[in-house]
């Protein structure tokens, strides 16, 4: 069955607030996965995207607020006209950019979630602001992406 | 995620079922940590995981430093597309001992030390 109307042209902005609980992180992955699949990523960009999301999630309830779960995790995705962009916000403790810089060794059981953002987005910001501590990271639609470069 | 496990002679087999996320990880962390120290040859059965994150791919790999220190024995097999999607993302699939089925696990010998990562 063809879709009637094409991903660039759906549309959706979402906010949700969470506590800072592991408990949370399953709800907010099947949310992603079957977005991301509406739109027309393949499993593997799907799930991809989805363990970058559940990456950035699992990174301020450990780091920003220790396991605190008082604290509140601010989580919004948008569509645009050749993206979506997903932007969590905490008021926990900022990241330390040499844990977000760090090449990991291979037998390192940590330090992950940064390599895994920034393989499955197209861009990944840090950012504090009076909000609190951001990051935002954009993935091209499918379809919005430019054509590959070909041999020079 | 539901953890089972069976043991064949001296071998200990650990059966992972559903979502190894941050929530589940500490809970496989102490399952296999436990499997380790009572066997000397541990193998995971990966077929049944539908998701893994970044917590338990560490938990596989504190697995294996613990495995060394003991010079116990860590084998995976069963990784379907969505576990091997997600090692792959993480870089880290060259560590392991990995083979297709539980036969080639059982039968599986220790890696020459020179080969490991």
């Amino acid at each position: 069955m063809t879709d009637p109307v094409p991903a660039t042209e759906l549309y959706f902005d979402a906010r949700i607030v969470i506590s800072a609980d592991v408990r949370f992180l399953s709800a907010i992955r099947h949310t992603i996965e079957h977005l991301t699949a509406a739109l027309g990523w393949n499993d593997a960009e799907s799930l991809a995207i989805t363990l970058a999301i559940e990456e950035a999630l699992t990174n301020k309830i450990r780091h920003a607020y220790k396991n605190r779960p008082d604290g509140r995790i601010q989580f919004e995705f948008r569509k645009e006209p050749n993206a979506v962009v997903f932007q969590l916000t905490d008021q926990g403790e900022p990241p330390d950019p040499a844990r977000i810089c760090a090449q990991r060794e291979n037998m390192q059981p940590g330090g992950f979630g940064t390599q895994i953002m920034k393989d499955a987005m197209d861009q990944v910001v840090y950012r504090t602001t009076e909000e609190g501590n951001q990051v935002i990271m954009t993935k091209y639609l499918p379809s919005g992406r430019t054509a590959p470069e070909g041999p020079q | 995620m539901n953890l089972t496990a069976r043991t064949i002679e001296s071998t200990r087999i650990i059966d992972v079922d559903g979502d190894v996320d941050l929530r589940a990880s500490p809970q496989f962390r102490k399952f296999l940590f436990e499997a380790l120290k009572e066997a000397p040859k541990v193998i995971i059965n990966l077929t049944a995981i539908r998701y893994i994150d970044s917590s338990g791919i560490a938990v596989l790999i504190e697995g294996l430093q613990e495995s060394r220190r003991l010079k116990h024995q860590l084998v995976l097999y069963g990784m379907n597309t969505r576990v091997n999607n997600v090692f792959k993302l993480t870089r880290v699939i060259q560590i392991f001992q990995v083979v297709d089925t539980e036969e080639q696990a059982l039968a599986a010998g220790i890696p020459d030390a020179s080969q490991q990562g």
